[in-house]
């Protein structure tokens, strides 16, 4: 199909070319004949020309001779009349046209000369019987003064009789002053007057270069000028022998001329010469000059119209495919667009049959369960159950919808980071408190390593960083088998910059692994792995992309290497701002710790723990096993407090070297044990006395914490489990529109010992907290998308109101709006906090806790 | 093809439709006209006649001395603003009347203003007062003592050559080194060669014309006169008629004698034959080892300039080796030329120095003017150490009472025609008589 057009192209490019050439040659063939026209007719009139200027000069000379001859004649009476012819003669003086005047005397061979000598005819040759006016011409001759002359002789007739005869000898000398001054055809023609008889020249051209070959005779011409051809030559010599003009075309050393031979006085003598045809043809170059012009501007036009079409046809063509390009293009991008939109819409029906199937899953859970729970009212052991059933499948919904929420910020570029100071310790203890029975109900062994880390205390959005840990880790989790194994590591790299904390987070796992395929599109929305095995995992596929575009909002890069049935480990590189400030060093000065020591195998860990101290001042000896650490402390050293690594001892010595040390150390240095969050056996050693447990990795600040403790002798975890319950006795004003919502909350808050009075909109909060006594309220807990009012409005309007606590009072939004924008709108309407629906009680206690009201309550 | 050059060639083709245009306009254009529709002609053309030699011997060859001549020639054209009009003649063969009778002719009548004179013409037209004095030419001022001496008639410099004409043997060198001969230095040794010459083959190992076989007299005859240290005198006693012009001769008239007795010249072919043209063709083609010219011949594509074998020039044999003849040729102005005036302006530019450094570049030959050299060609080089040296013998001597070129010519003619080498002693005896009793 493709080559047809090509075909047609190629035919009408042809045809085109043809037609071109066509027009050439009929444009060539009429110039050629107006051309040929016109130099015919140039050289018929050159010679023309030519001849007609010959015959003006033959006329010329022939009149000289004529004359010559009549005064000849007038002489000769003027002889005859005289009464003595001799003296007459010599009494003649020569002049520019008779070089000598003789007489000699019928009947004598010798006479008188003008110029005094005795006059013969010898020498002179009158045997061609050339005349003159009748008179007789002889050859000519070089005479007395050296230049060609020739003579006429004449009869001296006195009364009838003839006296004598009268030769007079003239020069050619007098021509040559008759022939045009200016030479012929403006000098560039050569005239020679050529004697028949001896075809010798006798006046010949006198400018310069006239004194080489060619000028002496017929045959110096013909040799000098090459005239080899015998036809011409025979054909010249029976024109001379007959007294015949001859006209030829010949070249004179390259140049195209006419060559002449033309008679004079009935061939005595030969106008002989040649004239450059250009020379005749003056008018005649400038018309082919001008015609050649012509064509040639013409031609230019043409070539010039053709250029500027195929230019104009060019850039046309050129639009044409740039258009083309264009629309396939545009083609190429709808398709792919189409393309990716069926993809995409493939993967969200597909996204949705999963959450469809996800949701209704826990949906069906708790549905169920509610059914059954509706018919074991009367057996607490089952409603225990089945509320707790019920929780998590709830649980793994809110789960679901936080995920699809996050994907769609994430997607419509809504995430926005919350940076904040934060202890890297916290990161990993809530972590590792929410993975840590996660893996322990799958039998796996979790494991944390923090190496390397110069900085505890940085700035980030924590909230953030524990989803991409939580996030890595329960997939770690969910996708190894029972009795395998996870390992969180927290290495700290070489920093680029003092004020960055550059670290890497490993989550690895020995689990299933993932295949090269899978590989590519893990960080995709919407994917899941997809196997026999993998299927049993509830997820919604949206983790690992959630956790990639966190990981690089926060400008860090996140990789994945991982094989088939050996597991897979995760890379996460982050650089977090250091803390700015000094480590609080009066904290430790306070105490009195100056030097501690620490029994640490692992001579990484103990790199690591001198690390993370150098700020607070505090020497940290490391000793590699219990011998080395006894024998510092016998040595004299003084520690106000003993580290001791519950493995580095080796595999259930740990008991007994703490009590080793417990009983070299004095008894008011506490030992603490560093262990895993499950290390067997420490529980014996915590009876030591003064031996505490500090749960691994080595952070100072979780170390600060238990110094705290030590030195103060109480926990501060027993006290704040002690205070947990911080809702009791509280009474909250609540707005709320949802009557079940409503209803969900005042049941919570009164199983937590508190209470509240619910308002359907915030107009009406507003107008109940206005009439309400000071204190009446503890707080208000207000919903935001409410009709009437809005939550926003109505704390705004609280604020506003002209009361003594209308300032204070403690705002706790409670709204479905779950996202930082939603907390930071509702903190700048002036509300103190935020909660997330559905209402979780221990954040609820959070918040209350943070806005002071159990403080105040209490 | 790029944005870029398809604007350049817009711009082009427009420019080109602009100059179209303006051709166009030009074309259309009137002019300013004249009523009178004749061009204006130049008025008042000074002209010199200058009567010279032609060529007729090649066409197609460069005639190196004639183009040097002519390049002065056109520099006087140009210095003065004058035409100069060449009349020109050649003897169309033996029997026709000399280029010096036609001249002698002609300034004898006043016909020119300017004449290329051989030696002997110079000597009888500077004698008879037709050449006019040019010792106040300032060109005249750089000649050499030899030229102004040469051409000094009556006490009047009357002629100025352009170049020093030194005549020598043409030699073959390798015909000479084919037959393992040296370069011959006496008569004798030059007979020898011709005789090895001959058993080898070459019947006539000497090229000559009716002109130049003088050159082998002048050599012998005045070897002495002009290389002894006594030339004054004895061209007093020559004047005087103390000693014999006959005396000088008889050696070189019998060298000749048995150069034409022993066939090693033809004389009957030299008595017809004009110069280089009866005897050059052999000479070129490797026939005749060694022919007579003249320095220029050696330069000149008309004459010997380019041999297919080694040429070398070297001096005529005699008692003193090798002997350069030098005859002086040269321009003469007519005592009553039309045009004697600018003849003279012409003169003076075409043999001042500048001229005459452009015409010896061009011709490569012995400047007349002190103040001008130029290297000579390679094949000159033995002639030419030879006039460096000072050994030379002149050919024409206007102190000298008897024309020595002309009719020394005219006597070997005799002696080539049959004449005895008596008879021909006897016609010097004559001249010196006659020019004694005109004395």
């Amino acid at each position: 199909m493709k080559e047809k057009p090509n075909k047609l192209e190629q035919r009408r490019g042809f045809s085109l070319l043809l037609s071109i050439l066509l027009v050439f040659c009929v444009f060539g063939t009429v110039v050629y004949a107006i051309a040929r026209k016109t130099t015919e007719e140039m050289s018929s009139a050159a010679i023309q020309n030519l001849s007609e200027s010959l015959d003006l000069l033959q006329c010329t000379i022939e009149a000289i001779l004529n004359n010559e001859a009549e005064f000849q004649r007038l002489v000769a009476q003027e002889v005859a009349r005289a009464e003595d012819p001799e003296a007459f003669i010599l009494a003649y003086e020569k002049n520019r046209t008779m070089a000598k005047l003789s007489l000699i005397r019928a009947g004598e061979t010798q006479g008188v000369s003008n110029v005094g000598e005795v006059f013969t005819e010898e020498g002179l040759d009158f045997s061609e019987n050339g005349a003159v006016g009748g008179l007789a011409i002889s050859q000519s001759y070089l005479n007395y003064m050296g230049t060609w002359a020739y003579t006429m002789k004449c009869p001296v007739v006195r009364d009838g009789q003839e006296l004598g005869t009268l030769y007079v000898e003239y020069v050619y000398d007098t021509i040559d002053r008759s022939l045009p001054a200016e030479g012929f055809y403006n000098k560039q023609a050569s005239l020679y007057i050529m004697d028949a008889e001896s075809e010798r020249f006798v006046l010949k051209p006198k400018g310069m270069g006239q004194r080489s070959a060619g000028h002496l005779n017929l045959d110096d011409f013909y040799r000098a000028n090459s005239v080899s051809d015998p036809g011409i030559q025979a054909e010249v010599a029976q024109c001379l022998d007959s007294g015949q003009n001859i006209l030829f075309y010949h070249d004179i050393r390259g140049v195209n001329a006419l060559n002449y031979m033309w008679s004079v006085n009935n061939g005595t003598i030969f106008l002989v010469g040649y004239v450059p045809v250009e020379a005749i043809q003056q008018e005649g170059r400038t018309v082919n000059q001008n015609i050649a012009v012509v064509v040639a501007v013409m031609l230019a036009a043409f070539f010039l119209c053709v250029l500027l079409y195929y230019f104009n046809w060019r850039q046309q063509e050129q639009v044409r495919k740039e258009r083309e390009e264009e629309r396939r293009l545009h083609s190429q991008q709808l398709a792919e667009a189409l393309q990716a939109a069926q993809i995409a819409s493939t993967s969200k029906t597909t996204f949705l049959s999963n959450m469809s199937h996800d949701i209704r899953t826990p949906m069906n859970a708790v549905l169920g369960f509610t059914t059954l729970l509706a018919k074991e009212t009367e057996n607490p052991a089952k409603v225990r159950e089945y509320t707790g059933k019920i929780m998590a499948s709830g649980q793994h919904l809110l789960s679901l919808i936080n995920d699809i929420l996050d994907v769609s910020k994430i997607e419509s570029g809504k995430v926005v980071l919350t940076y904040d100071e934060f202890a890297l310790n916290d990161v990993v203890s809530s972590v590792e408190a929410i993975i840590q029975p996660m893996a322990r109900a799958k039998r796996q062994e979790f494991h944390v390593e923090v190496t390397g880390i110069r900085h505890e205390y940085l700035v980030g959005d924590e909230t953030r960083l524990n989803q991409i840990l939580i996030n890595l880790l329960s997939n770690a989790v969910k996708y190894t088998p029972e009795d395998g194994h996870i390992w969180l590591r927290i290495i700290g790299l070489k920093q680029r910059s003092s004020q960055y904390e550059h670290i890497r987070i490993e989550v690895e796992d020995d689990g299933y692994g993932m295949t090269p395929e899978y590989l590519e599109t893990i960080f995709d929305a919407f994917t899941r792995a997809e196997n026999s095995t993998t299927n049993k995992v509830q997820g919604t596929g949206l983790g690992m992309a959630i956790t990639k575009s966190i990981v690089e909002l926060m400008s860090g890069t996140i990789d994945v290497s991982s094989q088939v049935d050996k597991g897979s480990i995760f890379r996460v590189e982050l650089e977090l701002r250091v803390q700015e400030g000094q480590m609080d060093r009066q904290f430790w000065q306070d105490r009195g710790i100056s030097r501690i020591l620490a029994v640490e195998g692992n001579a990484e860990n103990g790199e690591s723990i001198q690390t993370l101290m150098e700020d607070t001042g505090i020497q940290v000896n490391v000793a590699a096993g219990l011998e080395e650490a006894l024998s510092w402390i016998s040595g004299g050293g003084t520690y106000q407090l003993v580290l001791l690594d519950w493995e580095a001892v080796g595999p259930d010595a740990g008991f007994s070297a703490a009590g080793a040390l417990r009983q070299a150390l004095p008894e008011e240095v506490p030992l603490l044990l560093l262990g895993e969050y499950d290390a067997q056996g420490m529980e014996g050693a915590l009876e030591l006395g003064r031996t505490e447990m500090l749960t691994k990795p080595f952070f100072v600040s979780a170390f600060r914490e238990k110094v705290k403790e030590l030195w103060a002798g109480e926990t501060p975890d027993s006290r704040e489990c002690e205070q947990s319950s911080g809702l009791e006795g509280l009474h909250f004003l609540a707005a709320e529109d949802n009557e079940i919502n409503a209803e969900i909350l005042a049941e919570l808050l009164s199983l937590e010992g508190a209470s509240c009075e619910i308002v359907e909109n915030g107009r009406l909060a507003v107008e109940r907290f206005q009439q309400s006594e000071p204190g009446e309220f503890h707080g208000i807990l207000m919903d935001v998308q409410m009709p009437v009012m809005n939550g926003h409005d109505a704390a705004r309007a609280i604020r506003a109101l002209d009361r003594e606590d209308a300032g204070r009072i403690p705002i706790i939004a409670m709204t479905a709006n779950a996202f930082a924008e939603d907390e930071k709108a509702a903190l700048d309407a002036g509300m103190n906090a935020h909660v997330a629906k559905p209402l979780d009680v221990e954040l609820l206690k959070k918040a209350v806790k943070q806005c002071g009201m159990e403080k105040e309550h209490l | 093809m790029s944005d870029c050059a398809e604007k350049r060639i817009r711009r082009r083709a427009a420019a080109c439709l602009a100059g179209a245009l303006l051709l166009a306009l030009a074309g259309c254009g009137d002019g300013g006209k004249d009523q009178n529709l004749m061009p204006s002609k130049e008025v008042g053309e000074r002209v010199v006649n200058f009567f010279s030699p032609m060529e007729k011997a090649d066409p197609n060859a460069e005639n190196v001395a004639r183009t040097a001549s002519d390049l002065t020639i056109a520099m006087a054209e140009k210095a003065l603003g004058v035409t100069v009009y060449y009349t020109t003649y050649t003897a169309e063969d033996y029997q026709d009347r000399t280029y010096d009778d036609v001249t002698m002719d002609r300034a004898r009548n006043d016909m020119d203003d300017l004449y290329l004179l051989n030696p002997d013409t110079v000597m009888a037209l500077g004698a008879e007062g037709k050449l006019m004095d040019l010792s106040g030419l300032d060109s005249a001022k750089n000649l050499r003592d030899i030229i102004r001496v040469a051409n000094t008639v009556d006490g009047k410099l009357v002629a100025i050559p352009q170049e020093v004409v030194a005549y020598g043997l043409f030699v073959n060198m390798e015909l000479f080194q084919q037959y393992g001969l040296d370069l011959p230095e006496t008569p004798e040794e030059f007979l020898e060669c011709c005789r090895v010459f001959q058993e080898n083959g070459i019947e006539t190992p000497v090229g000559a014309n009716r002109w130049w076989l003088e050159t082998f007299v002048f050599a012998q005859a005045y070897a002495d006169l002009y290389n002894g240290g006594n030339t004054q005198a004895e061209i007093d006693a020559l004047n005087s008629g103390a000693a014999r012009y006959s005396d000088y001769m008889r050696p070189g008239f019998e060298f000749l004698q048995t150069l034409i007795d022993c066939g090693y010249i033809d004389a009957e072919k030299a008595l017809v034959s004009e110069a280089i043209e009866g005897e050059g063709a052999d000479f070129l083609a490797g026939k005749t080892p060694i022919v007579m010219a003249y320095w220029g011949a050696a330069n000149s594509d008309t004459a010997y300039g380019k041999t297919d074998f080694e040429m070398q020039v070297i001096g005529f044999p005699s008692s003193r080796g090798q002997m350069p003849v030098m005859p002086m040729t040269g321009y003469a102005v007519g005592a009553n030329a039309e045009h004697a005036e600018d003849a003279m302006r012409v003169l003076d530019i075409i043999v001042s120095d500048e001229a005459l450094q452009v015409y010896s570049e061009t011709n490569r030959v012995i400047s007349p003017s002190k103040n001008v050299s130029v290297d000579c060609a390679p094949a000159l080089r033995p002639l030419n150490d030879r006039i460096e040296e000072g050994v030379y013998v002149l050919g024409s001597n206007a102190g000298m009472k008897v024309e020595q070129w002309g009719n020394t010519c005219r006597i070997v003619r005799q002696l080539l025609g049959g004449a005895t080498v008596d008879e021909c002693m006897a016609a010097f005896d004559q001249l010196q008589d006659a020019a004694l009793g005109d004395a």
